[in-house]
């Protein structure tokens, strides 16, 4: 196969806060080919949003990535290596500060963030902010570039372009001003965008339309997306392949058909369970139990052991790395869980671990009286 | 206050059977007047004379919608925001004064009631709100918190409002020995809990949910859900509940109501309503909602356009203005495919999202080079015209690029959309169900 676009190796970004590290994002690993839509899934602190901040280095203090390597296009966003004195240091050939804000972010790699108020100024047209975006970064003339961000508004889906182009974000719906940080973030042409829970904050239809213009934009652009959200029903709408977080570590990597299809991993599993469906009545919902421990303290051997339905006490003991488990459309379908035979950790042989505190569904079979 | 006292450990629905008519909402409106500043009633208009008017704005939050809710069930009401939905449970509640209409609690109307009267209504009416952070205050212990709606009512002793509100802690899957704890110690859903657990200290009969668990991660959401459909059983609850997001209406209601721009549009029961969904409202609801099954990947994004605004909601059916099946006008002789057309040309043009081309390429794009015959013909050509490069326009300043667009709409939303019968009349009907028995209402004039 072709070298990936992006790939990240063991990817550690920490956060040292006075309780203690943090360990937002733990080692995970994961590639982004052309013309994909990666998908990065997870509850809240499941460190989603840390690993998609990691890959722009655009994590401030007290956070810090302290070891892995990301690599874009052969060259090196992140890397260390052992110095001369045995502490690791940064590699030569990792980019500069200087050279990340020139010539990566924005250009090769953008982001389209949540709450597009947030990232739209105020007290500046909305037209004003795209245009000058673009005249820094693809050098264009003032005239020329006012020409592409009213033709970019239009590719957006902005009714009436030339009008909208003198307002001022607060004068744009929610769906509106998502429109427009999606035409800023295809402006430069990057390569890769990462979209951080980009539709959350709208309604369903209005979300519908965003989905249906990112499909439409991606096929014409050929760009790569890394697509960080909470929704399942968005990832199987969208997503090419998926990545599953749970507190800092992918626990499944898999073509999105296999992710829904052909679940390996019992936490991917507990959520799909945990959702009600809007295309059939579900009368039992089975909601995983507990809450997700804190970063700060994970859970020893597998961290989602404590609220494993499938829990043996081999998981209390051994930490399970992503392995392959099966292998589908070309891709390795990854799941970190002892329960599959490659992992060869006695999980058959180990005990059951204590049933459930609480029995609050029944079983799975009653669901389906209807 | 005897009686008050005595409500602490029996049901007070017990009037009303179950199934029965809980609560009916009749003809119910809620209007804001935009008064935010001393001038802010005038409005401005140089071309009348005098040229300063004085003149409030309504914004039609809530407009004539009118249901009942059955004791023992849950009403779902569904919409996105800014529809209506949380006004109409406020106003329900009376948090917010009602500007006409009914509201039945029990026989009584909480529309007409006050002072000590509502006071003591609201015993037997509780609400849970959607920030489980900002709802219960940070200084209290959660025990307080729990305790402060029976201490509001006068109901028990000290001791008896412990204990009932240690047994509540539990009944809501929290630990009684968490009595003391402040609401920072708890996460999302467990303060969720102590909502639920205080709304239920008073025994109300009838509790208005405002999207109770959207702000709970998704294997939490389950959790509170199954809590509250325990609850319900035990404790013989009915519930309007308010939720943007269908997946949890479909799991949670026996019936839903559908909401758009301050109208019910279609009502009926759960099963009935996603799997035959009449308006085509909820129809573009339903379809935009990703499924989480990668082998649904289905029709997405079918609405176009934005929700109009509620200061002047269009006439007849609110929805008309961004209906894939807004009724052809009568009085013109066409076809479906060339009022297909001619409507989404009308609509185009209104937004302006096309860039202005000549009247050949217009006719092309827009209507495969044919008009429709006769007088809907005229119309569009004359339309066209408008909105082609190639016309001369004259030296008209007012124009952009000497494209007329606001001539263009004018004529063709005056010719075709205020003829239709969506425009004209509000619709209402009443539909034979496929699933179940219940009734199914509609607002959609394709039903006539």
């Amino acid at each position: 196969m072709a070298e990936p676009l992006l790939r990240v190796e063991n990817l550690k970004t920490q956060f040292f806060t006075d309780a203690g590290t943090v360990r937002a994002v733990d080692g995970i690993s994961f590639e982004v080919h052309e013309g994909e839509i990666v998908g990065l899934v997870g509850e809240s602190g499941a460190g989603k949003s840390v690993a998609s901040m990691s890959l722009l280095r655009l994590i401030e203090s007290p956070g810090e990535i302290v070891g892995g390597e990301i690599t874009y296009k052969g060259e090196t966003i992140f890397g260390l290596e052992e110095g001369p004195d045995g502490d690791l240091q940064r590699r030569d050939d990792m980019l500069s500060n200087e050279e990340m804000r020139t010539r990566i972010r924005g250009n090769e790699i953008a982001v389209i963030f949540q709450d597009p108020m947030e990232s739209l100024n105020p007290v500046f047209t909305v037209g004003g902010q795209l245009r000058e975006f673009i005249e820094l970064n693809r050098d264009l003339a003032k005239r020329e570039a006012k020409r592409e961000a009213i033709r970019m508004l239009r590719e957006v889906g902005i009714p009436d372009p030339e009008q909208r182009y003198e307002e001022y974000p607060h004068q744009f719906s929610g769906g509106m001003r998502q429109r427009v940080l999606i035409a800023m973030a295809l402006a430069c042409e990057p390569s890769l965008i990462i979209a951080d829970e980009p539709t959350t904050a709208l309604d369903v239809t209005v979300e519908g339309q965003i989905i249906e213009l990112v499909d439409d934009l991606q096929e014409k652009y050929g760009t790569s997306f890394i697509w960080v959200t909470h929704d399942m029903g968005v990832v199987a709408e969208i997503c090419d392949r998926v990545n599953v977080m749970y507190l800092g570590e992918i626990v499944e990597q898999a073509p999105v058909d296999d992710l829904f299809h052909a679940t390996k991993h019992p936490y991917t599993n507990a959520l799909l369970n945990s959702m009600p469906r809007p295309d059939r009545t579900v009368e039992e919902l089975d909601p995983i139990e507990g809450v997700m421990p804190e970063a700060i303290s994970p859970p020893s051997g597998c961290r989602f052991h404590p609220r494993c339905p499938d829990a043996r006490e081999v998981c209390q003991r051994v930490h399970p790395e992503a392995k392959v488990v099966d292998q589908a459309d070309g891709h390795s379908h990854r799941a970190a869980c002892v329960k599959h035979d490659v992992f060869d950790a006695g999980y058959d042989e180990s005990v059951p671990l204590e049933a459930e505190p609480q029995v609050t569904a029944g079983t799975p079979g009653g669901g389906e009286d209807r | 206050m005897s009686r008050a006292s005595e409500l602490g450990s029996e049901m007070t629905g017990e009037d009303v059977a179950f199934g029965d008519t809980l609560v009916e909402v009749d003809g119910l409106k809620k209007y804001f007047t935009q008064e935010s500043g001393l001038l802010s009633g005038l409005s401005i208009d140089t071309d009348e004379f005098p040229p300063i008017s004085v003149g409030r704005q309504h914004v039609k939050a809530v407009d004539d919608v009118s249901f009942e809710i059955r004791r023992g069930e849950t009403l779902g009401l569904v919409g996105e925001s800014g529809c209506g939905k949380s006004t109409l449970g406020r106003t329900i509640l009376r948090l917010l004064e009602p500007t006409e209409g009914r509201i039945s609690f029990k026989g009584d109307d909480l529309a007409e009631l006050d002072g000590e009267a509502l006071r003591q209504k609201r015993s037997e009416i509780q609400m849970i709100f959607q920030d489980p952070q900002s709802s219960l205050d940070p200084r209290m212990k959660i025990g307080q918190i729990v305790e402060e709606p029976m201490r509001a009512h006068d109901m028990l002793d000290d001791d008896g409002r412990e204990q009932r509100a240690k047994m509540l802690l539990e009944k809501v899957g929290l630990d009684p020995h968490h009595y003391n704890r402040h609401p920072h110690a708890f996460s999302g859903g467990q303060r969720q809990r102590v909502n639920l657990a205080r709304a239920l200290s008073v025994n109300p009969d009838f509790i208005v949910c405002d999207e109770p668990v959207s702000a709970l991660d998704v294997s939490i959401q389950a959790q509170v859900l199954n809590t509250m459909e325990e609850l319900q059983e035990e404790f013989g609850l009915t519930y309007l509940f308010i939720a943007h997001d269908l997946s949890v209406i479909r799991h949670f209601s026996d019936r839903v109501a559908v909401m758009y721009l301050g109208n019910v549009v279609e009502l009926a029961e759960k099963e009935e309503l996603f799997e035959n969904p009449q308006h085509p409202y909820t129809k573009a609801l339903l379809d935009s909602i990703p499924v989480p099954d990668p082998r649904e990947r289905g029709a997405r994004g079918v609405l176009e356009g934005e929700v109009p605004s509620p200061l002047d909601p269009p006439s007849g059916c609110r929805f008309r203005t961004r209906c894939p099946r807004l009724i052809a006008p009568e009085g013109y002789e066409w076809t479906d495919e060339e009022w297909e057309h001619a409507r989404t040309f009308m609509r185009a043009v209104k937004r302006r999202t096309f860039e202005p081309m000549t009247a050949a390429e217009t006719r092309a794009e827009f209507f495969g080079g044919d008009l429709p015959r006769g007088e809907a013909g005229e119309i569009v050509a004359d339309a066209i015209d408008l909105v082609a490069t190639d016309r001369d326009n004259g030296d008209d300043a007012e124009l952009e690029d000497g494209v007329n667009w606001a001539g263009a709409t004018e004529r063709l939303l005056e010719s075709f959309a205020e003829e239709s019968i969506c425009s004209q009349e509000r619709p209402d009907y009443e539909i034979e169900p496929q699933y179940g028995t219940g009734v199914h209402r509609a607002a959609c004039h394709l039903h006539r």
